[in-house]
């Protein structure tokens, strides 16, 4: 089942002489459990198209469809709705709040949608159990390492309902063998069941992806299936 | 590795997001303001000392103004004042009694205070009067009992160098002090207290009463003889009202203004967490409410420590309030239910002010919020048409607030109050503008920086707008005290100067004349005085008298002591016919302009008029008319009330020429009869009086000496009557105006440099040094505080000039130290402040902040 779809969108910034097309008629579709990369030089539209797909901008001209749900016409209350519910969103930069701990981050979009606190925080302390830092749940963001962070949000992503996981540069900040190991638990998160689409710069971190999107001046160049990496060995069933 | 477990969360779709969230959201608003508290140091200080300030504000107001008790009457409503020479005046107060209800009856005898022209009260009056109850109280020892017991004021006790144990004679009776007492509505009076009834021979009789008289009321006493009746009106708190909600109501904008300024600040600071909120499925509420948790909760904080600071301020100020309004008050009178208004109004403020910031934010897109990136300013001129039309709707409800009722009056204050203000408010961007059009030929750095206001309008206009206020309150303040120190109201006599008469009742109505040896040796002493206090100057002042008249009678003067007979003497009076009567008013005294009195007043002769008849700067002098007595000595001579067909014998309308270098104080020979109206009325001089010119304020020493030297040759001696400056008032509410305004300052410009820090990243790139950072953020500093001390001081001078429209001159006294201060000052220190402290390199220049 499909988990988005842009239909041939376009998004322009400014106007008259300063107008810049960021994206020009993209269309792409994630399915349910399909991992996407998209690569790109600078100022390609890598970042627009993300930010366009987890709801926090609209495009100029085009549809956008999370979970058969055409974006365009929610209010901004309901597209909060939906990113609560079905967007998971992880940044280059972490972007978790300072003032809560990790295990509050992480049940803070269930807190938002109306869980009780209690089974929020249990739910959150779980997903951080399963990325291996239980220990760390009542740690500060500040008191974390980058991986450490990465993997914080990661959970965040993931926790609840979510069907769609947005990853902008995610491993940007970390070092190599961190950032291996965010996209493995990206990876994870889309075998069970999670579409994602990861923004990198990196060959090596897009080889985990199931299909690359290829951007260039805001126009979708080329779309194909990725050279078997690494990890084809590990799961040779798919 | 790990994996996310299938096992996941149960589903929340169809439950409303309601408290949960709220209550997560305010946990982080509430964590964020723990953490961040170092930076909410600021805005809680500022909001704390406005807070603070306003509750002084509030108790001063209502405490120097407003008195249920009244120094004289007490709680009663009239006083009547018996001749303590009736014959039966035992009589005449049991007659009062019975005719009006309870009394309280006070005995008043004068006591000369030697070698000086005042005198104490020695009074006769019981503690703890139903009426006069509050106009006595008992500092220590006690109350006198007995006929040879008396207790004293401590002024009393410092004139007569009296103290609890001493014994004190005065008009020949010895009684011994057991006690220091005050009247707590008046701490100026001057008087010394016996036990009730031992008073033998009283020189009057106040009768204090809650009787009204109404018309056709008259009261008759037996004995026949005439009494003087006072009645004072309810005491109008109608105006204390409107004084005390006006000065809360700028409190509160100012809190209100601090509080926009500082969570602009930190709604900027927190632009990307609010972002990643957002991005989390946070709706547009839930990021309010995040801002609005820390409105409350800096609210809250900032009201209680505004508060605490408010009532130890209020408490710690209160001696000082207590010199300046002249009576005691009691610390715990404040209008409570006013600073609790105020706690609970800035907190809500403080609250409010958080909302604009936190709609802002909210509107903008995530990820502009995601990327920090301040929102475009606002067009200025939609906001100084607004502030055109509303400064001049305040300054027109202030116009018209002394017409009509008192009520409407109140509510025109108030509004007119807050109304220029806000006026002035709106015409903050505008004022930007204009400022970076003027700026556009100076220097790079200070042209980057005035656009640089511009560009970051919302933060620049809302620093302008709480500079402006401050230092508008303290102008106003410092004009309104330098307005109420015009000489007239400042007493009688310069402190650096005494007077030194040959009779008691000064100044005088009648000068007893000296022979040439009694002269010799007064000028000798005088002479004598005049170098052990080392006098500039010593000039003999003469009044005039119509030969005509002759010599008149002693008569009794004030302090039971004899005014000796002497000429009457000439003045400018208010002559009115009544009827078949005239009424004759003194209001000035006059003094002949000799050669030796212009000299000291500077005053070329050639420079007078030769057809003026009298020389002054007052300027109310206008209907005023030349009397002369010329009654001759009788049985019973009434010189108020005169035969109308010899009125024109007796006054002169005179012409009168101004000269500003003459004084205005009370008894200074500021109104000169020159010496061609001397001789066109025929009129001769006496010696009356001299003026001593002192190289400073006299000391207590120098008085003492002065009486006793001026006791000797049986002269009267007068010094300037103890008057609280109101400078102290002035200089502080500049030094706060100017310390809030900079706080204000220190918080925005930091704020608009950080935010420029791309620029500074450039200019770096292209060589410009730490001395180019330095001046953009000096010129930003002193740019902002140059605007609002401009605008601050005009607001204060346009509500003044309509608040003093009928009469101008005394705003002629401008307090141009507490005005160059504030627009020299204030710039200047903003900018060396800001040039001080952008010598360290924002970290910004080197890498762009992450979250």
């Amino acid at each position: 089942m499909t988990v988005l779809e842009l239909r041939e969108v376009s998004k322009v910034y400014g106007d008259g002489p300063a107008e810049v097309h960021a994206l020009a008629d993209v269309s792409m579709t994630v399915d349910d459990g399909e991992l996407v990369a998209v690569m790109g030089p600078s100022g390609s539209g890598k970042s627009t198209l993300l930010t366009i797909a987890g709801t926090l901008e609209e495009p100029t001209r085009g549809q956008v469809l999370v979970g058969g749900a055409a974006v365009s016409g929610m209010s901004r209350n309901d597209r909060a709705r939906l990113r609560r519910r079905s967007i998971g969103y992880v940044f280059q930069d972490f972007n978790l709040l300072a003032g809560l701990t990790a295990a509050e981050n992480v049940s803070l979009p269930l807190e938002l949608d109306g869980m009780p606190g209690k089974p929020a925080r249990a739910a959150g302390l779980r997903a951080l159990e399963e990325l291996g830092l239980g220990e760390r749940a009542a740690s500060f963001p500040d008191e974390l390492s980058g991986g450490e962070r990465q993997r914080v949000a990661i959970a965040r992503a993931v926790v609840g309902e979510r069907r769609l996981l947005l990853a902008d540069e995610p491993s940007g900040a970390l070092d190599s063998a961190n950032g291996e190991a965010v996209m493995r638990l990206i990876r994870a998160a889309c075998h069970s069941g999670v579409g994602g689409v990861v923004v990198t710069h990196d060959a090596q971190l897009a080889s985990w992806a199931d299909r690359v999107v290829f951007l260039r001046d805001g126009r979708v160049v080329d779309q194909t299936a990725p050279i078997p990496g690494p990890e084809s060995l590990l799961a040779p069933e798919r | 590795m790990s994996v996310l477990a299938a096992e996941r969360p149960g589903p929340v779709a169809g439950r409303g997001s309601g408290a949960p969230a709220r209550r997560a959201v305010i946990r982080w608003g509430w964590r964020l303001f723990l953490r961040e508290w170092r930076r909410h140091v600021l805005i809680l200080a500022m909001l704390a000392v406005a807070v603070a300030a306003t509750i002084v504000g509030l108790g001063a107001s209502t405490n120097a103004v407003q008195l249920k008790a009244d120094p004289t009457f007490g709680t009663a409503s009239t006083v009547i004042i018996l001749r303590g020479s009736d014959p039966r005046l035992g009589a005449d107060i049991a007659a009062l009694r019975a005719r009006i209800g309870p009394v309280d009856v006070v005995a008043h005898q004068q006591v000369a205070v030697p070698g000086s022209v005042s005198t104490v009260d020695l009074r006769d009056q019981a503690p703890g009067g139903r009426f006069d109850g509050g106009t006595l109280r008992l500092d220590s020892g006690r109350y006198p009992a007995g006929s040879r017991e008396v207790a004293v004021t401590r002024s009393t006790a410092r004139l007569f160098g009296l103290e609890i144990g001493s014994s004190w004679t005065a008009n020949g009776r010895t009684r011994r002090v057991v006690g220091i007492v005050e009247n707590p509505l008046d701490l100026l009076d001057q008087f010394a207290l016996v036990a009730p009834g031992q008073l033998a021979a009283p020189t009057s009789v106040s009768i204090l009463t809650d009787w009204q008289p109404g018309p056709g009321d008259g009261l008759r006493l037996p004995s026949g003889t005439g009494m003087l009746i006072s009645s004072r009106g309810k005491p109008g708190t109608a105006a204390v009202d409107a004084v005390v909600l006006a000065l809360g109501t700028l409190g509160l904008l100012f809190v209100g203004l601090m509080a926009v300024s500082g969570f602009t600040v930190m709604a900027q600071r927190r632009l990307r967490a609010l972002g990643m909120l957002a991005s989390l499925g946070a709706t547009d509420k839930h990021v309010r409410l995040v801002m609005l948790a820390d409105g409350a909760a800096v609210g809250i904080v900032g009201a209680v420590a505004g508060g605490v600071a408010g009532l130890a301020a209020w408490f710690a100020f209160v001696p000082t309030l207590q010199s300046l309004s002249g009576h005691r008050i009691d610390r715990f009178a404040l209008p409570w239910w006013a600073v609790g208004v105020s706690l609970v109004l800035a907190a809500l403020t403080a609250i409010g002010a958080a909302w604009w910031p936190a709609r802002s934010v909210t509107r903008m897109s995530v990820v502009a919020a995601l990327s920090g990136r301040p929102s475009r300013p606002q067009p200025a001129h939609r906001f100084a048409a607004a502030g055109a039309v509303v400064l001049a709707g305040g300054l027109a409800l202030l116009f018209f607030s002394d017409h009509g009722s008192e009520q409407r009056r109140a509510w025109f204050i108030i509004l007119g109050t807050f109304a220029t203000p806000v006026g002035l408010l709106l015409l903050a961007p505008l004022a930007i503008r204009i400022l970076a059009a003027v700026g556009r030929h100076t220097g790079v750095a200070a042209r980057l920086a005035v656009r640089d206001l511009v560009r970051y309008q919302a933060r620049s206009g809302a620093a302008l707008a709480s500079v402006t206020l401050a230092i508008g309150i303290a102008a106003t303040i410092a004009v309104s005290a330098a307005a109420s120190d015009a000489p007239r109201a400042a007493g009688n006599l310069p402190t650096d100067q005494l007077m030194v008469y040959t009779s008691p009742d000064t100044p005088s109505d009648q000068v007893p004349p000296l022979s040439p040896s009694q002269l010799q040796t007064v000028t000798a002493r005088l002479d004598a005085l005049a170098g052990a206090i080392h006098a500039r100057a010593v000039v003999a002042l003469q009044q005039a008298y119509s030969p005509a008249a002759g010599l008149q009678p002693a008569q009794p003067g004030p302090g039971g002591r004899t005014v000796p007979a002497g000429y009457a003497a000439a003045s400018l009076s208010q002559v009115t016919v009544q009827g078949h009567a005239i009424s004759i008013s003194r209001v000035d005294p006059l003094y002949v302009a000799t050669p030796s009195l212009l000299a000291y007043f500077h005053i070329a002769p050639s420079a007078i008029d030769p057809g003026a008849d009298v020389l002054s700067a007052r300027t109310d002098l206008g209907g005023l008319k030349i009397f002369t007595p010329e009654f001759h000595a009788g049985p019973n001579p009434q010189p108020g009330s005169l035969p109308a067909g010899r009125a024109q014998l007796w006054d002169v309308t005179p012409r009168i020429q101004a000269f500003k270098q003459l004084p205005l104080y009370t008894s200074d020979p500021g109104t000169l009869l020159t010496s061609g109206a001397l001789h066109r009325i025929g009129l001769e001089a006496v010696t009356a009086a001299w003026l001593i010119q002192a190289p400073g304020p006299l000391t207590g020493r120098q008085i003492q000496t002065a009486r006793a030297t001026a006791a000797g040759v049986g002269l009267y001696v007068e010094t300037a009557a103890k008057q609280a400056s109101l400078a102290p008032l002035r200089n502080w509410s500049t030094v706060v105006g100017i310390l809030l305004a900079l706080g204000v300052l220190g918080m925005t410009v930091g704020l608009i440099r950080s935010e420029t820090a791309g620029d500074l990243r450039t200019l770096a790139a292209t060589g410009a040094t730490s001395t180019t950072r330095r001046a953009i953020t000096g010129a930003t500093s002193g740019a902002l505080a140059l605007l609002g001390a401009l605008l601050g001081t005009a607001g204060a001078y346009a509500a003044l000039l309509v608040w003093y429209r009928s009469d101008l001159s005394p705003l002629g006294r401008v307090p141009v130290a507490n005005l160059a201060v504030i627009l020299a000052g204030l710039p200047l220190l903003a900018a060396v402040g800001g040039w001080l402290f952008a010598g360290r390199e924002p970290p910004e220049i080197a890498r762009r902040p992450l979250e």
